[in-house]
């Protein structure tokens, strides 16, 4: 009998598909986002929101991920951007091949920000690297303060943490204190925005640190 | 966690390294799990035992080595534990600066004839 040392990455087959997808996406100069949450928080809203915002001046493209429909899709696609649907057909996050696979379908020569939202899901998304420059998570009021310790690991991966409907913050026991608390402690370094989607609130900060990211991007190719 | 998808991952690197080393069976497996990657252990364990079956691992053992989540702090120049609810450094409370180990999933040895 012998002892063999492998010492091999179990998710090594993601990871070379995430990293063959991070350097199409880096040689175009490509700023690409991971938005992550749970179903119903507000990231399709949210998008709606910042592409009406920086379409005019910045070439956005969407991929969508859920389990089933068109319906996200068909939502970014009355915004007038390319969109692409990615239907996991059960599977709970999106991976490496099926972005591979979207990726093909997209002109992508022309495109600044590409958005990536994953499927509804506060857990397994944040497992799976898929070729993103960044992780950003966004939490609505409605869901409670308490979820980022229940969940700790989509937060503490997120380069920002979106709290979402802030208009209705009223209504709920959210304590705000207790939620930045929670989130310094797992990753202090994450930048934080406020928005409500229906109240226009929020969406003007987090497009202009959008742009600064997508410039800086840019000016890595060059 | 998506332990059986891990685990038909583990079995299809352990059968390529058994018969790259000319293994006609493979006896024991030993994973190495960081303590903050979100897998238990205890599912890894029973998605093993259905996934083996007719495969060059057939009858083998499964170890699972936790690994320390262990953060650093490039100021005092220390290395500590950290959990997903603590990651400041003992002596200047800072922030970590960056994370070492603790997302490890990785197939680190395998034992056979």
């Amino acid at each position: 009998m012998s002892e063999i040392k492998v010492v091999t990455n179990i998710l090594q087959t993601n990871d070379e598909i995430t990293s063959k997808n991070k350097k199409l996406l880096d040689e175009k100069g490509i700023y690409v986002i991971n938005l992550m949450s749970s179903p119903g928080s507000g990231k399709t809203s949210l998008l709606e929101r910042i592409i009406a915002k920086l379409k005019n001046d910045i070439n956005i493209a969407v991929i969508e991920g859920d389990i089933y429909t068109t319906k996200d899709a068909q939502r970014i696609e009355a915004q007038g951007v390319p969109v692409i649907q990615i239907n996991t057909g059960g599977a709970c996050h999106l991976d490496a091949e099926m972005i591979k696979g979207a990726l093909n379908s997209l002109t992508l020569d022309k495109v600044d920000l590409l958005v990536i939202e994953n499927v509804g899901n506060l857990v397994c998304p944040a497992e799976f690297e898929i070729g993103e420059d960044i992780k950003i998570s966004v939490l609505s009021t409605t869901e409670g303060n308490d979820k980022p310790l229940k969940y700790p690991l989509m937060f503490e991966k997120s380069g920002a943490i979106i709290l979402n409907k802030l208009d209705l913050i009223e209504f709920t026991d959210f304590d705000k204190e207790e939620f930045y608390r929670d989130i310094k402690s797992l990753n202090a370094n994450a930048d934080t925005f406020e928005t409500s989607c229906v109240k226009d609130q929020g969406i003007e900060e987090i497009c202009s640190w959008l742009r600064s990211k997508i410039e800086n991007k840019k000016s890595s190719v060059k | 966690m998506h332990e059986v998808s891990i685990i038909q991952n583990v079995v299809e690197i352990v059968t390529e390294k058994a018969i790259e080393n000319k293994f006609t069976k493979v006896t024991k497996v030993s994973l190495r799990i960081g303590e903050l990657s979100g897998v238990m252990p205890e599912s890894l364990n029973f998605a093993f035992k259905s996934c083996i079956m007719d495969t060059l691992l057939e009858g083998s053992t499964l170890e699972i080595e936790k690994v320390k989540a262990i953060g650093e702090c490039i100021d005092c120049k220390q290395e500590f534990p950290i959990d997903h609810f603590n990651k400041l450094c003992p002596c200047c409370n800072k922030f970590c600066s960056s994370i070492i180990s603790g997302y490890e999933l990785y197939v680190n040895t395998i034992e056979g004839d």
